[in-house]
């Protein structure tokens, strides 16, 4: 399995070499540095802040010396519009308030949809699986960031504006889901991330559940099911010790997919709920044109992504003795 | 009974799972956050004093003031940093230019001449406590520091972004910046012609020649006072660690990047008091009852940046925050408009009044335009041709259709480059002169003056706008406009990047910008038309005559008088006439204020003015 892991890995490195120089290149087809600079500056300015950026440079100077420092994982290289703080910095300070919203955004969504895709797939034809397939279409249909605004206005505001004019703000406001903010510690955790964390699920969950029914679906159908069922084992047996264990390669793919979006973070809910997060910084060093950070996350999720292709070849070895890695 | 033993498990499962979640993760949920007191090392007890204020943007780039140029930067600043002198708070809008001493002992006194300047510290200001102080106690300010944060916008180490503002003004300055950036390490104790320190509390500046704006300057929070000794020990994270004497301290930890910032009370803060003079309505809003007491009147001040409007909304009627700017698509929850364009009122529902909030406007000092580049060969020049075909595109052009289609109406369609509120700015926001819209027979008569009757024979003009807003429908409207006279464009939405690249390469040549005076006075505006300022400098529009350049030099060199007046207005005239952009409007921001806010009176000139808020019941 190491052969086979370290092979992945040796061929995969010019596909992360040529992300990273497209990236780059990307990045300076317009001038980044006059974006960063504004409106009103002068040549002199331009030219100073070139060379202090090392922009001046030839393209594969900047090219090598970014790659060595990722190499050595040396994120120490300043935040362009934010001096004073290291590209580590942000990415320290940004990846709680991330996980603290994508991990138990995909847990609750993978066992929801596992549990709604089984009920769904057992109930195949029937009036609870067309309801189910139903909101499950309805809620992959509907915008994300409608959800966000419904669900900021109807489930944190509406309640705490009555907590308010209630004299109840003191006891219920600091409880209920707030409108917007982060606070580290479990302790405020329920009040400012469940709500966004609920709206993501409600959101996946549409997508999810529809492709776990599909794989359950395929699973009802197969002859050690009907195997199982002669030798009178029971539907929960079957469902989540037969069915649920010979679905496991589509669900872990799935879930090893989702695995690098824990890091990149939900930009959307970031936003409106004001989470320092990645997905927040990410999109704030896009707009400021920040390349330490923008070419530094994207190498970071560019490897995320690879590393969790080959961790999912992994586990269908693990999952499925059928599977051999060579 | 199988199935429904199966669905039971299920719903166990799923219940045990929610429950324990919520369980596990609420036990201790026990702190307001309304209190301020969530952030580690800013927490205020229940009898302190605290603001909730909201900063629409992800935060301040940097709180040095040298490096700073946004309204969050200067905002963020101001609670921790101090000018020589201030904006009268309570003397707008009446005195809009009023300027009072702040870290003065008066105003500075100027020679017969205008060109010496002699200034008198107030005594007894103390940086705050911090420990790149000996027993980390804040140190006395003195005339040195002065000098010392001033030299620092030389430094290009520092990567000041206002070098422009001493440009040419101070006696030598010039030629110290050049020999230091020069030399292997820059000498902060080298000494400049025109800056002399007296003693310890007096110092004299000497100008090049006479500059007006000079005075303005000192009242900008690029020039405010830091000590050397922070600068040093802090490096670059000076950035991130403030060391003022200004009535609000930052702790590192207090301020999470993209998120919020708390600012807590200076408890050294230097005497400084509530003003005692007010005009009717002032008085009439309350603003006189806490006159005479001692500054800062709170205890801490958090604030909440906000990316995005509805949160803000919300927070803002959920009495999270204390108030807030009404965003475009929130105006008509909040207000009734009653007249027609130039008679329009405004009155805020009663859903509002009802809960007490009250509203404010406030005129912005804006000026916001489509430029055209002079340079362009087809649609730059000076000649009639050229000159008709850009009347003739300013003529088709409807503003206040656009105002009232994107801004609710509340924004000022005006004549000229001078915002309303300054001295310049014609009568009635019109000048006979103009050639603003819509006046289509007019526009196609210049048009076909130019040479391209019904746009016939002119190629299609490239204009470029940025990304974002609902600047593709504004466009679309300015592309409906200049179809009406049958000229064509080639709509460039790009992003701010290419949109700054293309100005400042001169290759955009109509391109819609915008710009806000730093400073009350003309001479900040007709500068974005002086000839040496030209792109990538402030003059996008490459606008280049002699005689409009010799007026500037006249200008920026007199105080205020009706033969300063008179130059002015013929500079406007001489802009109209050659029509290097098409405009103008300013935008007036509109704010709700909850009722346990006193004594705000919202402004976007300056923004010092946090020390006098207080907080009700």
């Amino acid at each position: 399995m190491w052969a086979y892991v370290f092979r992945r890995l040796i061929y995969n490195i010019p596909v992360y070499l040529t992300i990273i120089f497209v990236v780059m290149a990307l990045l300076r087809v317009n001038d980044p540095v006059y974006a960063f600079l504004g409106k009103n500056t002068t040549q002199e300015d331009i030219d100073r802040r070139r060379e202090e950026f090392g922009l001046d440079r030839p393209f594969l100077t900047q090219y090598g010396e970014f790659l060595k420092r990722l190499a050595f994982f040396d994120f120490s290289q300043e935040s362009w519009s934010r001096r004073g703080r290291k590209v580590s910095d942000e990415i320290a300070g940004a990846v709680i308030p991330t996980l603290s919203l994508t991990i138990p955004a995909l847990t609750l969504t993978s066992l929801i949809s596992i549990f709604v895709g089984m009920i769904s797939a057992f109930f195949r034809g029937r009036n609870l699986d067309r309801g189910l397939v139903f909101f499950a279409v309805l809620g992959m249909s509907i915008s994300f960031l409608v959800y966000i605004i419904l669900g900021q206005y109807f489930i944190a505001y509406l309640p705490q504006k009555y907590f308010e004019s209630h004299d109840m703000k003191e006891t219920w406001g600091s409880v209920w889901f707030a409108i917007q903010g982060y606070e580290p510690g479990l302790q405020h955790w329920f009040h400012y991330i469940m709500l966004p964390v609920l709206i993501s699920v409600i959101v996946a969950m549409g997508y999810d559940t529809r492709f776990y029914r599909a794989v359950m679906v395929e699973e009802t159908g197969r002859d050690y099911i009907v195997t199982a069922r002669s030798k009178g084992a029971t539907q929960s047996k079957i469902m989540f010790v037969h069915m649920l264990r010979n679905a496991l390669i589509p669900i872990v793919t799935r879930i090893m997919i989702t695995l690098p979006f824990l890091i990149t973070g939900s930009i959307l809910l970031e936003m409106y709920f004001n989470i320092p997060g990645m997905g927040k910084t990410l999109i704030t060093a896009i707009n400021e044109k920040n390349l330490p950070i923008i070419e530094t996350f994207t190498s970071l999720f560019a490897g995320l992504f690879i590393l969790s292709n080959i961790l999912t070849d992994v586990l269908y070895a693990i999952v499925d003795p059928r599977v051999r890695l060579t | 009974m199988t199935n429904n033993r199966f669905l039971r498990s299920t719903a166990l499962l799923l219940g045990v799972l929610a429950s324990s979640l919520i369980v596990g993760c609420n036990g201790s949920a026990d702190q307001d956050p309304g209190t301020g007191g969530g952030t580690e090392g800013g927490g205020a007890s229940a009898e302190e004093k605290v603001l909730h204020l909201p900063m629409r943007t992800d935060g301040p780039k940097s709180l040095d003031p040298v490096r700073g140029s946004t309204v969050y930067d200067n905002r963020a600043s101001s609670f921790v940093y101090e000018t020589l002198i201030q904006y009268a708070y309570f003397k707008r809008p009446s005195d809009a230019t009023a300027l009072e001493p702040l870290l003065l002992a008066e105003m500075p006194t100027v020679s017969e001449d205008g060109l010496t300047y002699n200034f008198k510290l107030k005594p007894g200001v103390f940086f705050h406590d911090d420990p790149c102080f000996p027993d980390s106690k804040g140190r006395e300010m003195k005339a040195e520091d002065v000098i010392y944060s001033w030299k620092r916008m030389a430094d290009n180490d520092n990567d000041p972004k206002s070098w422009w503002l001493m440009e040419n003004t101070i006696a030598g300055f010039d030629k110290y910046r050049e020999e230091q950036n020069a030399a292997e390490k820059f000498d902060y104790d080298a000494p400049v012609e025109g800056m002399k320190v007296i003693n310890d509390y007096e110092f004299e500046i000497t100008l090049q020649e006479p500059v007006y704006r000079f005075l303005y300057t000192l009242a900008m929070f690029q020039l405010a006072v830091v000590p050397r000794e922070a600068v040093e020990m802090y490096g670059s994270k000076f950035d991130l660690h403030p060391v003022g004497t200004g009535p609000f301290t930052l702790k590192e930890e207090d301020w999470v990047q993209g998120k919020s910032m708390v600012f807590n009370k200076n408890p050294n803060y230097h005497e400084c008091y509530y003003p005692t003079e007010f005009t009717p309505e002032d008085i009439e809003k309350g603003f006189d009852k806490d006159q005479g007491k001692r500054l800062p009147l709170v205890d801490q001040v958090e604030v909440t940046m906000f990316v995005e409007d509805q949160p803000m909304w919300l927070s803002f009627s959920a009495k999270d925050v204390d108030y807030t700017q009404v965003p475009a698509e929130n105006f008509d929850d909040a207000f009734t408009k009653r007249g027609r364009r130039s008679n329009r009122t405004f009155e805020l529902k009663s859903d509002y009044e009802s809960e007490d909030i009250s509203w404010a406007s406030v005129p912005l000092l804006d000026f916001i335009f489509y430029g055209f580049n002079m340079d362009d060969s087809l649609i730059g020049g000076y000649d009639e041709k050229s000159k008709k075909l850009r009347q003739a595109l300013c003529l088709a052009m409807d503003w206040d259709e656009r105002n009232d289609r994107f801004y609710n109406g509340i924004n000022i369609i005006y004549d000229g480059p001078i915002p309303p509120g300054l001295a310049g700015h014609p009568e009635g926001h019109n000048a006979p002169e103009s050639y603003r819209g819509p006046d289509i027979p007019r526009a196609k008569k210049l048009l076909a003056e130019a040479g391209y009757p019904d746009g016939e024979g002119l190629p299609v003009i490239e204009f470029y706008t940025s990304r974002g807003g609902n600047n593709a429908e504004q466009v679309e409207m300015l592309a409906r406009h200049m179809e009406q006279i049958g000229v064509k464009l080639d709509i460039k939405l790009v992003d701010f990047s290419t949109l700054i690249e293309n100005v400042n390469t001169k290759k955009a040549p109509f391109f819609s910008f915008a710009w806000s005076s730093d400073y009350p006075d003309a001479e900040n505006n007709l500068a974005l038309f002086y000839g040496p300022y030209e792109s990538p400098g402030a003059n996008h529009f490459n606008y280049k005559r002699d005689d409009y350049d010799q007026m500037y030099e006249k200008i920026r060199t007199m105080p205020p008088s009706p033969e300063r007046l008179k130059i002015v207005e013929s500079m406007r005239s001489m802009l109209l006439e050659d029509a290097p952009y098409a405009g103008s409007m300013a935008r007036t921001r509109f704010y709700l204020i909850n009722p346990r806010l006193k004594n705000f009176k919202p402004s976007e000139d300056f923004y010092n003015w946090v020390k006098y808020l207080n907080v009700g019941e």
